[in-house]
């Protein structure tokens, strides 16, 4: 233990005075720090965008609300295409309301899947494919796409820095003869090489660690601790130290074999380039393969031929005549109710007749996803860098399960929305001011937190593992190194 | 102190050692001479456990080398034909790190700095980065670690090789020393006269084998010559 301390203090003495280290946890900062910005950046507009449409939202509504008012004394004439006593058209659009998925305390961590998906819907009477599936769904597992946030730092970036620090731990001392000189002295090989390796493992994780959890508490601290994601911070710690630390045991298997530095060089890069490159594209091979990504130009054919069957079946109430537009007096209403146009109420019908033919497809669609998921988790253990990425996007809220949670939650919500106004399409009762108070509104349900943790804590459990057999290995090949 | 029994060692088909045996006892200065690839190094590299015999032993103070690598290690200090340190760190640190890890102690930095002028390295030196240093001076560095370990046995590889004279003399002066205070002193070279003038006892190595040892106030100097030449040509 002795002899491991003082080889530890000598190697910090060693990089100070090369500069090495300080280079290395330098730029490391400064990476994450600029990774941090960025996903800062991203998370803080899109919390402005999210409560901009709040904002406009309210106005929006209280707007309807006044002229409901307006209109129901006699002040002013209804508009024939915003009437906003007509539930058809307040529940299609003029009086929609945001479903929104906030984002989590952590979300600088990494963007993962927050500039591909909208965590936002203007949920209306309209069936899904309207509002919800506008987007694509051919790559809905987009790893690794090199966006620079801290989790593109870390899972790429930090090992190519480990590599910098520590490819040349034996074969350096090999080369420049002082493996001889300290070897004459009552110390292993393996406590030499453990030694050279933990005087470069604590500083660069330790600032790692550190420009990861400052910057959050400094400018996250509040929303951290409010959103008791306190524990999501620790396990994506704990992902990041495993990561790390996976990376140095890589760096010390490989220098066991007492290699060159020139090799250990050449082979560490390649190892890299294959855990970190080739292995998750392996992997969404694989994956696309196993479960197929559902076809968009399925979903919008099938859209569409349910739409003209719908405009097919309901031809006669589409085709009655627009005498409400001469009449303007039937926009008025009396005794409460008014005569919703015919052609609305066939709109509303055609599109809760594409939801319900359309939803065994969707359900596949969702299912398809859910179960592209599941293999990626299942098989994220083929790289380090998966797990990883996979485990640090879940904590920081933009994975693509949250994402899958929320569009179920929407779907719950656009049931509960057209429930509310069916019955007013269909019997012509007029939205009302105290309607406008008992519209249904959604409010995210964040999904459970201790399966997430535990989920997470399970991608850094496989990561230590592999960390522990790399170690084991190369403690024991170690001991067979020709020294000379 | 330190024991050759009987020692062989095989690269692949090649012989290194056969059948050597010697020993150095307390206060005896051992020079091995020979010609490069004689097996000088690889006998040391047996005393330091970086080899394994293919047969036979190597003991340091009655203990064999193969199953006690780290204990024999304590006994002993050595000094390779090139010293070769951390060249970003001074002289004074190299010590003090080498040093510490030869004993398992931290000796005070002012101890360190009496030890290295005491082997002539200037004191403005000893604060320098070892990278500007000459060979000589990493030598005298190297000299100052093996004194700091205190240790029962000395093992040198050529160590005055590419040394001045009078850098080469201050050093046959400081291995008297040593094994004046009862060190075993194993030292391999080429340079007959400074076997003479330095050696107790002169073994002589050619091809892997020990084919002469003697002591060296029973040869004159022309003797020995004669002696390594004869060796050398049979």
């Amino acid at each position: 233990m002795k002899s491991f301390s003082l080889i530890l203090r000598n190697e910090w003495r060693i990089m100070i005075a090369d500069k090495s280290l300080i280079l290395v946890c330098t730029l490391l900062t400064l990476l994450l720090s600029y990774g941090f910005f960025i996903g800062l950046s991203e998370a803080v507009s899109r919390d402005e965008r999210v409560r901009e449409l709040v904002s406009q939202q309210e106005r929006g509504q209280s707007g309807i609300v006044e002229q409901i008012q307006r209109i129901v004394s006699g002040h002013e004439k209804p508009d024939v295409f915003a009437n906003p006593l007509n539930p058809a058209l307040v529940g299609s659009g003029l009086g929609s309301l945001y479903a929104i998925m906030h984002s989590g305390a952590l979300s600088p961590l990494a963007l993962g899947q927050s500039d591909l998906l909208p965590d936002h819907y203007r949920v209306s009477t309209r069936n899904k494919t309207t509002f919800m599936y506008q987007t694509e769904n051919e790559s809905p597992w987009n790893l690794l796409t090199g966006r620079f946030d801290p989790v593109f730092v870390l899972v790429y970036l930090l090992p190519l820095f480990i590599f910098a620090i520590s490819y040349n731990l034996l074969s350096s001392e090999k080369e420049q003869g002082t493996l001889r000189m300290q070897l004459s002295h009552p110390v292993t090989l393996q406590t030499l090489m453990f030694g050279k390796l933990f005087a470069r493992l604590v500083p660069v994780l330790g600032v790692t660690i550190l420009a990861v959890i400052v910057p959050f508490l400094i400018l996250r601290g509040d929303a951290v601790m409010v959103s008791g994601q306190l524990p999501h911070l620790v396990v994506a710690i704990i992902i990041i130290g495993a990561y790390g630390f996976f990376w140095f045991a890589v760096t010390l298997f490989v220098n066991s074999f007492g290699f060159s530095s020139a090799s250990n060089a050449l082979i560490l890069v390649g190892t890299w380039v294959f855990l970190v490159l080739v292995a998750p594209v392996l992997l969404n091979v694989f994956v696309s393969r196993m479960s197929p990504a559902p076809s968009r130009i399925e979903l919008a054919t099938e859209t569409r031929l349910i739409t003209i069957d719908g405009l097919n079946r309901y031809h006669e109430l589409l085709s009655s005549d627009y005498r409400h537009i001469k009449d303007s007096s039937m926009l008025v209403p009396s005794d409460g109710k008014f005569e919703v146009p015919e052609r609305l109420q066939a709109f509303y019908l055609i599109n809760k007749a594409v939801d319900e033919k359309i939803e065994t497809l969707l359900g596949d669609f969702e299912s398809r996803l859910r179960a592209q998921q599941d293999l990626v988790e299942r098989f994220g253990f083929v790289s380090p860098s998966v797990l990883t990425y996979e485990g640090l996007v879940s904590l920081a809220g933009t994975g693509t399960r949250r994402y899958q949670d929320f569009k179920q939650q929407v779907n719950d919500y656009h049931r509960e929305w057209k429930e509310f106004f069916e019955p007013r399409i269909m019997s012509g009762q007029i939205v009302t001011v105290a309607d406008f108070e008992k519209l249904p509104r959604f409010t995210w349900q964040e999904p459970d937190v201790s399966i997430l943790l535990a989920g997470s804590l399970a991608k850094a459990l496989q990561i230590f593992l592999a960390t522990v057999v790399l170690f084991a290995l190369g403690f024991m090949r170690l001991a067979k190194v020709d020294v000379l | 102190m330190l024991k050759a029994n009987s020692l062989t060692k095989n690269f692949n088909s090649n012989i290194a050692l056969n059948s050597v045996s010697l020993s150095v006892s307390q206060g005896e200065i051992y020079c091995l001479l020979g010609a490069n690839g004689a097996g000088k190094t690889t006998l040391i590299n047996h005393f330091l456990g970086f080899l394994k015999p293919t047969s036979g032993e190597v003991l340091v103070n009655g203990k064999c080398v193969t199953s006690n690598p780290l204990d024999t290690k304590r006994d002993i200090a050595y000094i390779p034909e090139n010293v070769m340190l951390y060249g970003v760190l001074t002289g004074l640190e190299n010590l003090e790190y080498f040093s510490a890890l030869a004993t398992g102690r931290k000796k005070p930095r002012d101890v360190l700095r009496k030890l290295l002028a005491d082997v002539g390295l200037p004191a403005e030196a000893a604060e320098r980065r070892v990278a500007t240093y000459s060979k000589g001076m990493r030598q005298k560095v190297g000299i100052t670690i093996a004194m700091a370990k205190n240790a029962k046995a000395l093992l040198l590889d050529e160590p005055t090789s590419g040394l001045d004279p009078k850098a080469a003399n201050e050093f046959s002066r400081l291995l008297k020393t040593a094994s004046e205070n009862g060190v075993a002193v194993f030292t391999t070279t080429h340079d007959l006269f400074h076997a003479k003038e330095t050696g107790n006892r002169i073994g002589i190595m050619r091809s892997g084998s020990l084919l002469a040892e003697f002591n060296s106030d029973d040869v004159s100097h022309a003797d020995m010559e004669s002696i390594y030449l004869k060796n050398m040509r049979d």
